[in-house]
């Protein structure tokens, strides 16, 4: 009984004592960056980059892209800052994140606390993206988010976030959509992984076929874990679908595209996200005759922008990249390019370095720049809706072991029609 | 066993032999209870003050926040295995949930973040009372059992069908509620919690209970204890901990998805800072995870691209140095002082 | 049509996850080591096995054999350097779960540093020329030399510990450490070798596990781990035997949860873990009762 009381007159007094405490360290602590008159003698750039786990096979190449844009500006003497009328020298400060979205939030805030960064750049996608969003809201820093395009990251009342990279995962396969409607495909069967990446464009996908009427004869969400189609691939065929669409990561689309020529069943269609983004890798893993007239979103540089009025193009990039980083360029390693980029066209544009007028600077220049990623435009809550991704697909080509991507729709971009049913 | 008995606890083995020579020494016991109850008025304060000044002196409030977080996580596997020799591998469900819990309580009822906190380690309680039946197994089985259940919560929390109730894999966004310092100083009261529940747990009959089964469950049923409800009392305060731990993390966080609060890492590394320190003391957690999270994120910031092989090769340079923990090795340490300064005076 | 489809996919996949268990079962079996750097076992023996096939045109299914040895012999050294401080712990099993977690950091990040993070595969051409037709339907060929694969070498483990001297000396350990060291079995050696043996078999399936589970990344460790640990649990940790059973009916009930209820199909494997811990908490073929 003793005990109790005394146990409990403890826990009063410390819980007292640390909320008045605890209270104290925020109040004063919530003070935050004041503008110098002074030229920084550097501009850093702070990220974060996943040097092992699942998301490494894609953060690493856009870490590669941004460090080219980093070095690229540095031989020309700094990127050069409208605000000093000058080029100041950048300094990349990136530590690794593992995938681990909780150990990315601590080194996000390590990146805004103490490293006191001027630039913010989030790590790949969505779900290491999800922690800096909150770190740039409450610090006041404009987030460049690369590729994190998660829906939920946009808010009417946050200003701080600008999604330098793609257009949000909803925006993706509105040009698919769009396909499958005017090819009169309407046996439509969707695979998709339980993520957020993957959900959001399979509801974008069951939305717009429906509002042309059509209704899928098998949409399923599997788990992201999934590596082995067999059985669900030999569901899909028993649904006799005009199309198949599998929306996953780069390593479900492996195991899917792997097992569907290994299984000896043909579909007239089948659309995967990743030979898009990771031609080689896929191609690596798939083999040439797995990849044969399948379709894919075009990222960059499978669809390239030569004619761009901020940056390099497409062509000259991959020249440029490659002697730094030899073999073929990918996308997520245009966009770490772009997301300096995106940077470099803040600070030409703003009048001082403070975070908000980086962000009108953006907001001002949006639809009036073509990037090697296309029209770069942002909607008011700094989300990115240009850049829409064209349906390719992926020819082989007699006697060469490279496959060439043919844009297929929309037709203004075509290179190609669509070879349908595939033979 | 033997540190631990050195370092003042009650020892494990004549915790009944204590109760009944009560009469003969109760001045020695009368001592010994001041000693402990400024020892563990010190073990409750000293954190909490340190964490409660530290935002004055390092700014990462988040990294602060982890490391409460942890220590929170470590004292609820403390409470589960320190004092029932059960390893909950699967930990993290109940982190997961209380995380879920929180969230939900916030955008479905409007409930302030501090009371949703408390709503999330009650639905973990609720989760544990529901997965009581597994505290029939030992040992690995238990371990394993858990993980399965962790993932079971994980695949079903984040499953699109409940994309109503859960939002399933989109992930949850309650950015209308935050406040930094809201949340750093409910991080600092579930530190303090977490120790003081350690202590009451010790202190309590229900502590000595636990140590008798843990001993010998024959021997401890027989002598009037009621094996299965001491367990399950553990059992709930541990899930509890964890609950509230992952309501704080949501709300520092704010926009997050399932796979962030039901990663089996944050299991391993509870579990880990639990060990590091020495289970079945107070202060062993506390240390377990301060030293090894701060050295975790030290490494992470000086050495970013050899992080993951840096701290694996500390886990194991650890356990094959020192299996039995820092406050293990420390007791080991005053024990031999302590004799070498008997000897002297004798 | 499609049930049985599932089924005898599930079949197959059910001898691959046995022959993908059993070294687990094996390290578990003797000193009761928790190996939770099971599957970064199985990750290093699929970069080996791509490794002799790219540079040495070694055919994957050779690459089982191949890297039996050397694991072997990495495997008791790593023994006698763990056996020591674990003896001396208070619960060694639990501790074990530490170091191997530890272990499984530094093998991942090792991997990660010298032969970098992308997800590699060999083409299924190197085992087989298109699919297998069977009752109607058609399945990729590489399930079935795999699972084909899977059988002897079960079969080996299972014949070396009930046929020879070093398995029955193995199995003694297992049942009882102190009878057996009593009846005169060097314990530390035998448990050495056996833990050796466990190690090996595991590389040994990760040279063919790639064609079963899309290729081979670093990262891939600890969802074979979980894996191995629910098809072991289901038929009963330490008994060789039940992980066939395990294997199959892991097997048999995801490719039916991937038919029916995709979505949920992940949850199936462990509601059934769960189920069989609780109602036969030794295993479907366990005979020893360890709950309290």
């Amino acid at each position: 009984m003793r005990l109790n009381r005394f146990n409990f007159k403890v826990g009063g007094v410390l819980l007292a004592s640390a909320l008045v405490s605890a209270a104290c360290g925020s109040a004063s602590s919530s003070a935050s960056s004041s503008s110098a008159s002074a030229a920084p003698s550097e501009i850093t750039v702070g990220t974060l980059y996943a040097g092992s786990g699942s998301f490494a096979d894609q953060s690493l190449p856009e870490y590669d892209g941004l460090k080219f844009w980093v070095s690229h500006e540095n031989s020309k003497g700094g990127v050069y800052v409208a605000a000093y009328k000058k080029r100041i020298p950048v300094k990349l400060v990136a530590y690794n994140d593992q995938s681990s979205p909780a150990t990315a939030a601590t080194l996000y805030d390590q990146l805004v606390t103490q490293n006191k960064v001027n630039i913010f750049v989030s790590d790949f996608g969505s779900v290491l993206t999800a922690p800096a969003a909150t770190i740039a809201e409450e610090h006041h820093m404009v987030l460049f988010d690369q590729s994190g395009t998660g829906t939920n990251f946009f808010t009417p009342n946050n200003p701080y976030i600008v999604l330098a990279d793609l257009p949000t995962s909803a925006l993706w396969p509105k040009p698919l959509v769009q396909f499958l409607i005017a090819k009169k495909i309407n046996k439509v069967a969707l695979v998709y992984g339980s993520n957020d990446f993957d959900g959001s464009q399979d509801t974008t996908i069951v939305n717009g076929l429906k509002a042309a009427g059509i209704t899928p004869v098998y949409n399923q969400a599997i788990p992201t874990t999934t590596s082995s189609y067999g059985t669900t691939i030999s569901a899909v065929a028993a649904t006799h679908p005009d199309a198949v669409i599998e929306l996953g990561y780069a390593n479900n689309d492996i195991a899917f595209l792997s097992n569907l020529a290994s299984s000896g069943t043909h579909f007239k269609m089948v659309f995967t996200v990743f030979p898009g983004q990771l031609q080689q890798l896929l191609e690596k893993n798939v083999g040439e005759s797995g990849l044969a007239y399948t379709y894919t979103y075009a990222a960059p540089p499978l669809i390239s922008y030569n004619n761009v009025n901020f940056g390099m193009g497409t062509t000259a990039f991959e020249a440029a990249f490659q002697k730094q980083y030899p073999g073929p360029v990918n996308a997520p390693e245009i966009y770490g390019y772009h997301t300096g980029l995106t940077i470099q066209l803040a600070l030409n544009h703003a009048s001082s370095i403070s975070q908000l007028s980086l962000r009108s600077a953006l907001m001002a220049e949006s639809g009036k720049i073509t990037t090697l990623e296309g029209l770069f435009k942002l909607n008011s809550e700094g989300a990115q809706v240009g850049e829409l991704l064209p349906v390719a697909q992926l020819m082989p080509t007699q006697g060469n072991t490279n496959t060439a991507v043919q844009i297929v729709y929309p037709s203004s971009q075509a290179t190609a029609s669509a070879v349908y049913p595939a033979p | 066993m033997r540190s631990e008995e050195k370092l003042g606890d009650i020892p494990a083995k004549s915790g009944d032999r204590q109760m009944t020579d009560k009469g003969q020494s109760l001045r020695g016991l009368g001592s010994l209870l001041k000693r402990r109850n400024l020892k563990d008025l010190l073990a409750v304060v000293v954190p909490v003050v340190i964490f409660s000044l530290a935002p004055h002196f390092y700014s990462n409030e988040i990294l602060l926040i982890s490391i409460m977080i942890y220590v929170a996580l470590a004292e609820g596997v403390n409470i589960i295995y320190g004092f029932t020799g059960y390893l909950p591998f699967g930990y993290v469900g109940f982190y997961g949930v209380g995380a879920y819990a929180t969230s939900l309580a916030i955008l479905d009822f409007n409930l302030p973040p501090e009371v949703s906190i408390i709503v999330g380690g009650a639905i973990s309680a609720l989760v544990a009372l529901v997965l009581m039946p597994l505290l029939r197994l030992k040992g690995s089985y238990f371990a394993i059992a858990t993980l399965a259940a962790a993932e079971a919560l994980y695949a079903i929390i984040g499953n699109p069908s409940l994309k109503s109730i859960t939002q399933g894999p989109y992930g949850i966004n309650i950015g209308s509620v935050y406040s930094s310092g809201g949340s750093y100083v409910v991080a600092v009261v579930l530190l303090g919690l977490s120790i003081l529940t350690v202590i009451a747990v010790k202190r309590s009959k229900l502590g000595l209970a636990l140590r008798a089964i843990k001993n010998d469950p024959v021997s401890a049923s027989l002598s009037g204890v009621n094996v299965v409800v001491e367990r399950t009392k553990a059992w709930l305060i541990s899930a509890a901990i964890a609950g509230l731990a992952g309501g704080v993390f949501a709300w520092t966080i704010t926009i997050f998805y399932p796979s962030a609060v039901f990663d089996i890492s944050i299991s391993v590394f509870a579990i880990v800072f639990a060990l590091f320190g020495g289970v079945g003391t107070t202060m062993g957690p506390v240390i377990g995870a301060v030293v090894l999270y701060g050295l975790y994120s030290y490494v992470g910031v000086t050495q970013p691209q050899y992080f993951q092989l840096i701290f694996g090769a500390i886990i194991v340079v650890f356990v094959l140095f020192v299996p039995k923990g820092i406050v293990g090795l420390l007791g080991t340490a005053i024990n031999r002082l302590g004799s070498l300064g008997q000897r002297q005076r004798g | 049509m499609l049930f049985e489809y599932a089924v005898v996919a599930g079949v197959l996949f059910g001898l691959f996850y046995a022959f993908l268990s059993i070294g687990l079962n094996l390290v578990f079996g003797v000193q009761r080591i928790v190996n939770l750097a099971h599957g970064d076992v199985i990750m290093i023996g699929g970069f080996a096995s791509w490794e002799l096939y790219y540079t040495y045109h070694i055919s994957p299914l050779l690459s089982v054999v191949l890297v039996i040895p050397p694991t072997v012999l990495a495997g008791f050294i790593i023994y006698r350097l763990i056996d020591g401080p674990l003896s001396r712990a208070q619960d060694p099993e639990m501790l074990s779960l530490i170091l191997f977690f530890g272990v499984s950091q530094i093998l991942e990040a090792l991997v990660t540093i010298f032969l970098g993070n992308n997800q590699r595969s060999i083409p299924d051409s190197s085992l087989v020329h298109g699919p297998v037709h069977f009752l109607g339907q058609s399945y990729p060929g590489v399930w079935w030399i795999v699972a084909g694969a899977s059988i002897p070498m079960v079969g080996l483990v299972i014949l070396y510990l009930y046929r020879t001297k070093l398995g029955t000396a193995t199995r003694a350990i297992m049942a009882d450490p102190i009878e057996a060291a009593a009846v005169g079995i060097d314990v530390r050696k035998v448990s050495a070798i056996t833990f050796g043996v466990g190690l090996a078999i595991t590389a040994s399936v990760g040279a063919i596990a790639p064609f079963m589970i899309g290729g081979v990344d670093p990262s891939e460790g600890v969802n074979l781990t979980i894996l191995a640990f629910a098809v072991i649990v289901i038929g009963s940790l330490g008994n060789i035997g039940g992980t066939v059973v395990g294997g199959l009916i892991f097997g048999v009930a995801f490719e039916l949860a991937q038919l029916y209820l995709p979505s949920w199909s992940s949850l199936i494997p462990y509601v059934l873990l769960l189920a069989v811990l609780l109602f036969k908490p030794s295993g479907v073929l366990g005979k020893r009762v360890r709950s309290a």
